[in-house]
């Protein structure tokens, strides 16, 4: 199928974050922790709205996309994740950006990890 | 715009909490506070221990806890004049109204009772001349999940729509006990739109509203001049400088 010309495509923002945590956690693990967060804070509907995908996570330091509309609620949605796989965790947005390479190059090259 | 500096007046340490001040510190100023009030429970009855912190503000601030109206009086005047911060441990129908009726208290913590949102229109009214603020205590809604949160997202919009209409303070705060219930000012922001207060309301609930306190508890006893206060007045007097200080751009803020 052709792809939508550029004015019809979604529009996205890419939410930078790090997640400060005690021990290691598995993009699997964050992957279905925000799923429940989600669901269990706005929805399956609230979902569909804001679109959020994990893109990228290592080193306890990745890109969330979501709806170009639905930052603040995505935030939100992500101040939520309190344990992953039993351990207490925070995800913390270091930035938001349209594009994947302006999140990264802003927000995380060269960012430290807060170590507790 | 300047970039507004963010405080979180209802944080637990040791032995409240399970992490001593310094560790929320070092975590709150690395989520992007420029301070936070270390606000130990009245009834643990202990000074909260490793008060440094780096380039934070750090308040000392108490929560005072009792059952009883006129006991509760009591120890607002025994803790008045030692504190930054002085917050009443709320969720009681006669405890709420004691609160908001004591100009003496800065905020009156969770009012939230098991019945109901805990202000009314009597309450906001007192609340607002006493210049008490009202918290919204969000890790109801960052770790409380089901029933409970439903119930603090209903009660908390309930208290912004009235809290709005009589002009009552407002403060989001983490009530942390432990450093993971810390949140970005950013995030407790987002948090605070889930139950419909706007952005420029939630910005000064975590900002100026914050420091408006602070700034008229400094000028207390311990005050000499901006920047300058005593810290220690029991051994040797020992003057702190404060190197940050508070700008004239917040004072008032809260009015």
């Amino acid at each position: 199928m052709k792809i939508l010309p550029p004015t019809l495509r979604d529009k996205k923002r890419y939410l930078a974050f790090e997640l400060i945590c005690e021990h290691d956690v598995t993009r699997e693990e964050l992957l279905r922790e925000m799923f429940s967060c989600v669901g269990s804070l706005i929805g399956d509907v609230g979902s569909s709205e804001c679109g959020i995908r994990i893109l990228t996570f290592e080193d306890s330091k990745g890109i969330i996309r979501c709806a170009h509309n639905k930052t603040e609620q995505t935030r939100a949605t992500v101040a939520t994740i309190t344990h992953i796989g039993g351990k207490r965790v925070i995800v913390h947005i270091l930035g938001i950006s349209g594009t994947v390479a302006g999140a990264t190059k802003k927000y995380l090259e060269g960012i430290e990890v807060f170590t507790l | 715009m300047v970039k507004p500096k963010f405080y979180d007046l209802n944080v637990h340490s040791i032995p409240d909490g399970k992490n001593t001040s310094s560790e929320m510190a070092a975590l709150a100023k690395h989520l992007g506070y420029s301070g936070i009030a270390i606000t130990n429970h009245s009834n643990t009855e202990s000074k909260p221990s490793g008060f440094e912190a780096n380039n934070l503000e750090m308040f000392r601030g108490i929560e005072v806890v009792s059952n009883n109206p006129s006991k509760l009086h009591g120890l607002i005047g025994k803790y008045r004049n030692n504190v930054d911060v002085l917050i009443v441990h709320g969720g009681d129908e006669d405890i709420n109204r004691a609160a908001v009726e004591n100009k003496n208290v800065d905020i009156l913590a969770h009012p939230i009772t098991p019945k109901d949102s805990g202000l009314n229109h009597v309450l906001a009214k007192s609340a607002s001349d006493n210049n008490v603020a009202i918290e919204f205590n969000l890790d109801a809604i960052f770790i409380g999940r089901g029933g409970r949160r439903v119930h603090a997202l209903s009660y908390f919009r309930k208290n912004v729509e009235i809290a709005r209409k009589f002009d009552v303070p407002m403060v989001l705060t983490s009530n942390a006990v432990s450093y993971f219930d810390l949140r970005a000012p950013r995030e407790m922001i987002a948090l605070a739109g889930l139950f419909g207060m706007d952005k420029d309301e939630a910005v000064a609930a975590i900002s100026t509203v914050p420091a408006g306190i602070i700034s008229r508890n400094r000028q207390g006893s311990g005050f000499i001049r901006e920047g300058v206060e005593i810290i220690d007045v029991e051994d040797t007097i020992k003057v702190k400088i404060n190197g940050s200080g508070s700008e004239p751009k917040e004072a008032g803020g809260s009015n």
